[in-house]
């Protein structure tokens, strides 16, 4: 037997493979960019911890992902470009055969579920501080109520006043206590990162520090009925004084 | 043409031929076409200096015998229902004032935050000639509840209490000779989309309430269109 027949081919040379690691490439950068825009551009700038942290979880999660998307993406165009057939004569059977490699294979689920739990650790790392809020003492508590399809607040902490609006003092921790009325609705501060269900007969709990004075957006983010699209208010951060001097004008007290 | 390359044009057509006709039905069910715009009426002294003042009347009916629901009620003849329309328009920067006769019976609402004025000039409203900032939350009959998107649009909030016409005054046939009447005043924004809603769960039979009626525009929720005099 000649040298040449013992051999092993050096398939990382061919033209095909070569190819679609370029194309690997290309894409996962075109990816992890796209996907860092899309991810935050939406929600507007973080006005929270909370936020700036979902934000850099969201941009490091994709490009961490972006590889993988990025690897399916190139073989799935390749294959395409390479192995599409038109007309009445099918290529022979040995140019579309499926060959199978458990190597492979064990590489993928590997590779997958250790970045499924890196994400989870990751996560539930960084969100179990912004939970600490919830410990707070020195927070400003508000009981949110949601109904088909509007919100109230009941200001408890500042004698027991109630307000159509939302407004919270800057960089001083908020405690939400989240129920309805009715249906299933569900209290998301878009650009402060919390977003918690309020269920009928429960409340549920959430916190957060705003930490830009601003006017943000208060959304229902479950689908709720007729007039759900227009379940949305302001949310209002401002300083503390002014906090005060709304407080009061409002009857209730500091 | 090839074959393989017209046809999926055509899948492709028909796909969005689907989508678009399902969605013309939808919107065209759901929106009733007419619209009732404010009436002016001088000027009105406000907080805000002296403004263009303009007035809507509307009422709630127990039933959908009044209003452009159709011949003998429409299709939900036993709807509670606003008239005689549900989509309003009124001129931006304006002082508005609006006249409710509230026909129907009532009971304890499920939130007392809507048993109070919320929105109005002052915070008070009229009701059968009484200046007041809040009813009991056992004697709501329905609520006025205006609000809109948070979308960089001026936000108006209004919901005030419609007080409820005891059974014992209902008549047997056809409505009480004596509604309550509130009247309240509120000062509109810039130009904006907003929708209007009843709070008071009165979709009788249906989960808390909200279904029904209150999940059909046209009878208690509708447009409110803040436009540009």
């Amino acid at each position: 037997m000649s040298d040449l027949q013992t051999k092993k081919p050096q398939w990382w040379k061919s033209k095909d493979v070569k190819i679609t690691a370029a194309l690997w490439v290309v894409l996962s950068v075109l990816i992890g960019v796209i996907g860092g825009i899309v991810n935050s551009r939406p929600m507007g700038q973080p006005a929270s911890e909370t936020m700036a942290n979902t934000i850099h979880i969201m941009k490091l999660f994709t490009w961490v992902s972006a590889p993988v998307a990025g690897l399916v993406a190139a073989i799935a165009i390749k294959s395409l470009m390479q192995k599409m057939h038109f007309g009445d004569n099918p290529p022979a059977e040995a140019d579309h055969q499926i060959s199978d490699s458990p190597k492979a294979t064990a590489l993928w689920l590997i590779v997958s579920a250790l970045l499924c739990l890196f994400a989870l650790v990751f996560g539930m790392v960084v969100f179990q501080r912004d939970n600490n809020t919830l410990l707070d003492v020195h927070a400003t508590d508000v009981n949110v109520t949601g109904q088909q399809w509007a919100w109230n607040f009941d200001y408890i902490d500042n004698g027991k006043f109630q307000s159509e609006d939302l407004y919270l003092p800057v960089n001083k921790p908020v405690h939400f206590h989240v129920t309805s009325l009715d249906v299933v609705h569900s209290f998301w501060i878009v650009q402060m990162g919390i977003k918690v269900d309020a269920n009928p007969g429960y409340v549920t709990e959430t916190a957060v520090t705003p930490t830009k004075i601003g006017v943000y957006d208060l959304r229902c983010a479950e689908l709720c009925g007729l007039l759900h699209a227009y379940m949305q208010k302001k949310v209002h951060v401002v300083s503390q004084q002014d906090y005060n001097n709304w407080v009061t004008s409002h009857g209730g007290t500091i | 043409m090839n074959k393989r390359i017209l046809g999926a044009f055509l899948t492709v057509a028909l796909g969005a031929g689907t989508i678009v006709g399902i969605g013309s039905y939808v919107a065209a069910a759901k929106n009733d076409s007419r619209v009732l715009a404010a009436t002016p009426d001088g000027t009105l002294q406000t907080p805000q200096g002296n403004l263009p003042h303009y007035t809507l009347d509307m009422s709630v009916y127990p039933d959908s015998m009044f209003g452009g629901h159709g011949k003998d009620g429409g299709p939900h003849p036993d709807y509670v229902s606003y008239g005689p329309v549900t989509n309003f328009s009124v001129p931006a920067h304006s002082a508005v004032t609006i006249t409710v006769h509230q026909y129907d019976s009532g009971e304890s609402i499920t939130n007392p935050f809507f048993a109070k004025a919320h929105g109005t000039m002052d915070g008070t409203m009229t009701v059968n000639g009484v200046k007041m900032s809040e009813v009991s939350p056992k004697t709501v009959g329905h609520t006025f509840t205006l609000h809109g998107l948070a979308n960089g649009k001026d936000q108006l909030f209004v919901s005030v209490p419609l007080l409820y016409v005891p059974e014992e005054e209902q008549p047997e046939s056809g409505y009480t000779k004596t509604p309550s009447v509130t009247t309240f005043t509120f000062i509109t924004g810039g130009e904006g989309e907003y929708v209007w809603n009843c709070e008071f769960p009165c979709g009788d039979g249906t989960y808390a309430r909200f279904g029904a009626v209150m999940s059909t525009m046209g009878y208690m929720s509708g447009h409110f269109n803040v436009v540009n005099a």
